[in-house]
């Protein structure tokens, strides 16, 4: 019967690329052949993934080493984490695809294909961990992947960059294994189904809410929620751009994961109060992100900063708590994965052309006007992340409006709304700078940047996903299905 | 033994967080190892005072829990592992700016 093993694959094959790609480090072309080949097969099982946990309707869930649930390590993929999963897989392949056409030095360091797999091996193990210290060492394993490889990106600046966002990382997991000590000293696990069943029996000790506290602070500054934001505009800025798309769209959404599962899955009884905080927080992050991308200069920071907006509107969704809201949430998140990275490809292509290789807008003055076709792209990708029609956007905007109407959450409601225009102002000015405006004076062109073929595919599917939202929302309405109903995931890891 | 340990906890916490704010880059790295250290030692006394004997050993007697033990050797090589890589960074930026005060490291600051 046993199909358990499917849920190992997504994160074993990365890992297995990512030890033949340092084999292969003096034959560059074999190793970004293996590279390509493993990300897509990991894109392939974790399609897979989704596919068996839809048809068979329960988690695959997977005990590492044969030990029984409570004592050994289990590895589960729910509705949820298959359908991150899927997200993460997406747009890492099409990150590292993209890369293969990239003209930045750095994508020739031998060891660059093998620390993206890394990358991706510890961000799909942290999705698919039914542990929560497994999650820390997979939550490590990623946060040092990507710091390396920002600090030998082309900016001149990544390696302080690299430094500040490590520096802020290795603090965020010391506080989580400072929870998880607090949560093992107090209940004797530490696996979440587990957990979860304890919290919900004893949910007052000592030690519960320090516990709830860091494991919140964690996943905020994983996914630079407000008061933890400062790093995150500088790091996504330097990265090189390949990175940067991965960082920027999928690796931010381990913190609304986490969110996700500590509201519905660990945290039952303390659920409201992290809800409020988390919609105080997604009201802040939603105007603040907006003002910050208006006033940079810099296209690449403009999208960093847009990513700080979005991850407030998931907040809200999160923190509204209706069912309805939550699938707005998700919705949201998948789209927003597709659209940022393609739009930070976009704008990283066009700063691989300026004469100067720097994303500034005093660069990139006209710098599009040799390269029409992703000016479209572009545009499309910026009505896409304001929420106009016929585009994925709309449609994540419009589910999220319709459960903030259903929630009568009237006040933040309109603040985001308000704040929501602030995309569409950045996004068309980016747009005007880059392809409206003459070029001044002398400003020449390189011709032949990066390959923009794999943006052209990303918009396309958000093209198709405006157009035809059918599946996805109805996926996201079985997902919240699943997380109203926490015993299932318990039964399933448990057993009994 | 309890109540030392909880003081040495105690003591590690206060120091780390006081280097932590100081504005030296190189301070606050200390500042950042000895919290790790801080924090890895309370995950090690929440399982280290309920038994006397070792899991492995067969013998007779309450066993200690092996677990906290297994969690902090991972979570020592990894911090080990990721504070060389913050002092590998701060080389090259002392070296850049040559100064470690990080009122004058501007690189980022635009």
């Amino acid at each position: 019967m046993n199909s358990s093993w499917l849920v190992t694959l997504p994160i074993l094959l990365p890992m297995l690329g990512a030890v033949l790609g340092l084999l292969f480090r003096k034959l560059r072309r074999l190793q970004i052949v293996v590279t390509a080949l493993v990300i897509l097969s990991a894109l392939a099982t974790s399609l897979a993934l989704l596919m068996t946990v839809s048809l068979t309707n329960r988690p695959v869930v997977f005990q590492v080493g044969g030990w029984p649930a409570p004592a050994g390590i289990t590895l589960i993929g729910d509705y949820l984490s298959a359908f991150m999963v899927l997200m993460s897989q997406i747009v890492l392949a099409a990150g590292i695809l993209y890369a293969t056409g990239c003209q930045d030095k750095c994508v020739r360091f031998p060891g660059f294909y093998p620390l993206l797999l890394m990358l991706a091996t510890g961000l799909t193990g942290a999705l698919l961990t039914g542990d929560l210290f497994n999650m820390f060492v997979f939550a490590e394993l990623m946060v040092i992947s990507g710091a390396v490889l920002t600090a030998i990106s082309d900016d001149r600046f990544g390696v302080e960059a690299a430094y500040k966002y490590f520096y802020i990382s290795l603090l965020a997991s010391m506080l989580l294994l400072l929870s998880c000590g607090a949560l093992y000293a107090t209940y004797g696990t530490l696996n979440m189904a587990d957990l979860s069943r304890q919290i919900s029996a004893k949910p007052d000790l000592p030690l519960t809410g320090l516990a709830m506290v860091l494991l919140l602070v964690f996943f905020m500054i994983k996914s630079a929620v407000v008061p933890f934001h400062f790093w995150q505009p500088d790091f996504h800025t330097a990265a090189t751009t390949p990175l940067s798309a991965l960082l920027s769209s999928v690796v931010v959404k381990l913190g609304v994961y986490g969110f996700i599962r500590m509201t519905s899955l660990l945290f039952l009884d303390q659920a409201p109060e992290i809800r409020q905080a988390l919609v105080v927080m997604g009201c802040i992050g939603v105007i603040l992100g907006g003002f910050g991308a208006i006033g940079t200069h810099n296209a690449k920071r403009m999208l960093a900063y847009s990513t700080l907006a979005q991850i407030g509107f998931i907040l809200t969704g999160i923190g509204w708590g209706t069912p309805l809201s939550l699938a707005a949430a998700l919705i949201f998140t998948f789209n927003h994965s597709l659209i940022k990275s393609a739009m930070l490809m976009l704008a990283g292509g066009m700063a691989s052309r300026a004469a100067v290789k720097s994303a500034a807008f005093q660069v990139l003055v006209g710098v599009g006007k040799a390269s029409p076709a992703a000016g479209v792209l572009f545009f499309l990708g910026g009505i896409s992340l304001a929420g106009i029609p016929p585009t994925n956007g709309f449609i994540s905007k419009f589910v999220f409006f319709t459960s903030g109407l259903e929630a009568q959450a009237y006040f933040s409601m309109a603040l985001i709304g308000v704040a929501s225009l602030l995309t569409l102002v950045y996004t068309m000015r980016g747009f005007m700078k880059i392809w409206w405006e003459e070029p001044a004076g002398s400003a020449k062109t390189k011709t032949g940047g990066d390959r923009l073929i794999i943006p052209a595919l990303l918009i396309t599917l958000c093209l198709i996903l405006g157009v035809w939202a059918e599946p996805l929302v109805n996926l996201s309405q079985h997902i919240v299905s699943w997380l109203d109903n926490p015993a299932f995931y318990i039964q399933a890891v448990l057993g009994g | 033994m309890n109540l030392l340990s909880a003081l040495a906890i105690g003591t590690m916490f206060a120091v780390g967080i006081f280097q932590l704010l100081r504005r030296n880059v190189i301070r606050s790295a200390i500042g950042l190892i000895i919290l790790t250290n801080a924090i890895n030692l309370f995950l090690f006394t929440t399982g280290a005072y309920q038994g006397v004997v070792a899991a492995y050993d067969g013998l007779n007697g309450q066993i200690s829990d092996p677990l906290p033990q297994a969690l902090v050797l991972t979570a020592i090589v990894i911090s080990m592992g990721g504070f060389s890589f913050v002092l590998g960074m701060l080389y090259i930026i002392s070296v850049r700016y040559k100064t470690s005060d990080s009122d004058q490291i501007k690189g980022l600051s635009h």
